[in-house]
């Protein structure tokens, strides 16, 4: 039997270029019902405090980060659907309003900047608190100072709004307690505090 | 609280355990002279500063994670291999030099992962590791060199003792407290050995001297230093200059040995020998203590 190269060659490309489009529009569109959000670094803030020998609280920020929100759809039973969270902060952006104590802080005394440069964090559940309104209760994976451990935090959704530019505005504010110990930064327990509250306010908006 | 457990697990411990079992191992030496037994001195004395300073690391962080995770987490296992490979001096030379060589290379890729991650590109690593590597073998062979030609009295010990006291100055002053406890560990060991040095040497005939460190310590010494440094360098805020001046201080050791120096006598060629090793510590210190703004307007907090 004589083969149509040709023609055979003309099908396979013209199938292959049909299931690449497909699998191309897959991955760059959103499930149905999603809308993404990127966080305003510019109107977010990231605080953390912790006690000082046992007397006072420090507080501190970390100036640099980055944030994508996708807020999805509630189903009746509160679960969410297409939810998800990603967060990466820059660890030597630490800035306590003392440089001596902010280099310090970037060493492998405590977040060993130089090694892990990096603090993510990447939700794995995201669902409605129950009795409570616009407050979700968000399950995911914080890597800090080179440890991955799954946390979960009650996030308040804090306001939306229409911006200037038309984009869709959205406000989260999230206070958490941590233990360092349980990341690896275990240095100088007696004069810092194990326990490090983290306080997380976001404006993201969609364009 | 912190400053009790620094003194007691970081200070005390591993002077104790260290020490003690140095004593055991200049024992050994001894009766090997002696008597000709199977225990090599040269490795029970690797040994004793290696699990001097590994007791030392369990009592201030406790059991390190396997694999690392951490530059610092290396530092209990570069003990760990420094003992072991302390047990190698004796046996052919040909393994001793593959030894050091394998382990020179391995080293800076195992403890500055973070480098090769985050930091440099694939040329700028390359040239690193390439340095890196030459630069750990040269500095083991000269820590080696340096047992030879130091005095064979508390002297030997005493210039270890500073150097990494040295080095725990200059990290502290730097911003790195944790790393700066790990070089006082080893300030521990050697001011323990230096004191045991001094009390023991004073008795044994000169026939029965040797160098207070045997070959078989300088794997556990080269590694620990390099490690700390390394650290320091590339993690910490360590100057450039004061890392180079500590790297550079050993390789003065041959100052010993010019003819002019050893007319001076014994002793006085020792001191000249000792101060100046010494001196680019020194300056390294003051360097460090400079870069450090810990007299300027941030002093404190």
């Amino acid at each position: 039997m004589k083969m149509d190269l040709g023609r055979n060659l003309r099908v396979f490309s013209i199938g292959s270029l049909v299931l690449l489009l497909l699998l191309g529009f897959a991955g760059i569109t959103q499930p149905m019902g999603v809308t993404p959000y990127e966080v305003d670094t510019a109107h977010s803030m990231i605080l953390f405090r912790a006690k000082h020998n046992g007397v006072t609280y420090n507080y501190g920020r970390f100036n640099e980060f980055t944030g994508m929100i996708a807020m999805g759809s509630m189903d009746a039973g509160g679960h969410a659907k297409g939810y998800m969270v990603e967060f990466e902060v820059k660890a030597a952006s630490v800035d306590t309003g003392n440089e001596k104590r902010d280099q310090h802080l970037r060493s492998s005394d405590f977040f060993s900047a130089k090694q892990f440069p990096v603090i993510t964090f990447k939700s794995t559940e995201v669902k409605a608190k129950k009795g409570v309104e616009d407050v979700l209760e968000v399950t995911g994976d914080l890597e800090l100072h080179g440890v991955k451990k799954s946390i979960t935090v009650d996030v308040e959704i804090t306001g939306r709004a229409t911006g200037r530019d038309g984009e869709s505005l959205i406000g989260f504010e999230s206070i958490f307690t941590i233990k360092r110990s349980e990341f690896g930064m275990t240095y100088g327990m007696g004069g810092i505090s194990d326990d490090i509250r983290l306080i997380v306010s976001i404006e993201a908006k969609h364009k | 609280m912190l400053i009790f457990k620094q003194l007691v697990f970081g200070l005390l411990l591993p002077a104790i355990v260290g020490g003690g079992l140095f004593v055991f191992a200049s024992k050994s030496g001894r009766n090997q002279v002696e008597k000709a037994t199977g225990l090599s001195f040269g490795w029970l004395v690797g040994v004793a500063l290696g699990i001097g300073y590994i007791v030392g690391y369990i009592g201030l962080e406790g059991i390190p994670p396997f694999p690392p995770r951490e530059g610092v987490h290396w530092l209990c296992y570069l003990a760990l291999i420094g003992l072991i490979l302390g047990a190698f001096w004796h046996f052919r030379r040909w393994i001793d030099v593959i030894a050091k060589l394998v382990v020179s290379i391995i080293l800076p890729r195992l403890l500055l992962g973070s480098m090769f991650k985050y930091s440099w590109g694939q040329f700028e690593g390359i040239i690193w590791w390439v340095c890196l590597a030459v630069v750990i073998f040269i500095f083991w062979s000269t820590v080696r060199m340096s047992f030879i030609l130091l005095p064979w009295n508390g002297w030997g010990a005493f210039v270890y003792f500073g150097l990494s006291g040295g080095t725990a100055l200059i990290l502290a002053v730097s911003g790195s407290l944790r790393l700066a406890q790990h070089a006082g560990i080893l300030v521990a060991l050697f001011a323990a050995i230096w004191l045991i040095t001094l009390v023991s040497r004073r008795k044994l005939r000169p026939e029965d001297k040797a160098p207070v460190f045997p070959i078989g310590a300088s794997a556990v010494i080269a590694l620990m230093l390099a490690g700390i440094w390394m650290n320091g360098y590339f993690y910490e805020e360590v100057p450039a200059s004061s890392a180079i001046l500590l790297l550079i201080s050993l390789f003065l050791t041959p100052v010993g040995q010019i003819a002019a120096v050893q007319r001076l006598g014994a002793r006085r060629s020792a001191f000249v020998q000792v101060a100046v090793i010494a001196l680019p510590v020194v300056v390294a210190i003051g360097i460090a203590i400079a870069f450090s703004g810990l007299f300027g307007e941030n002093s404190g907090y």
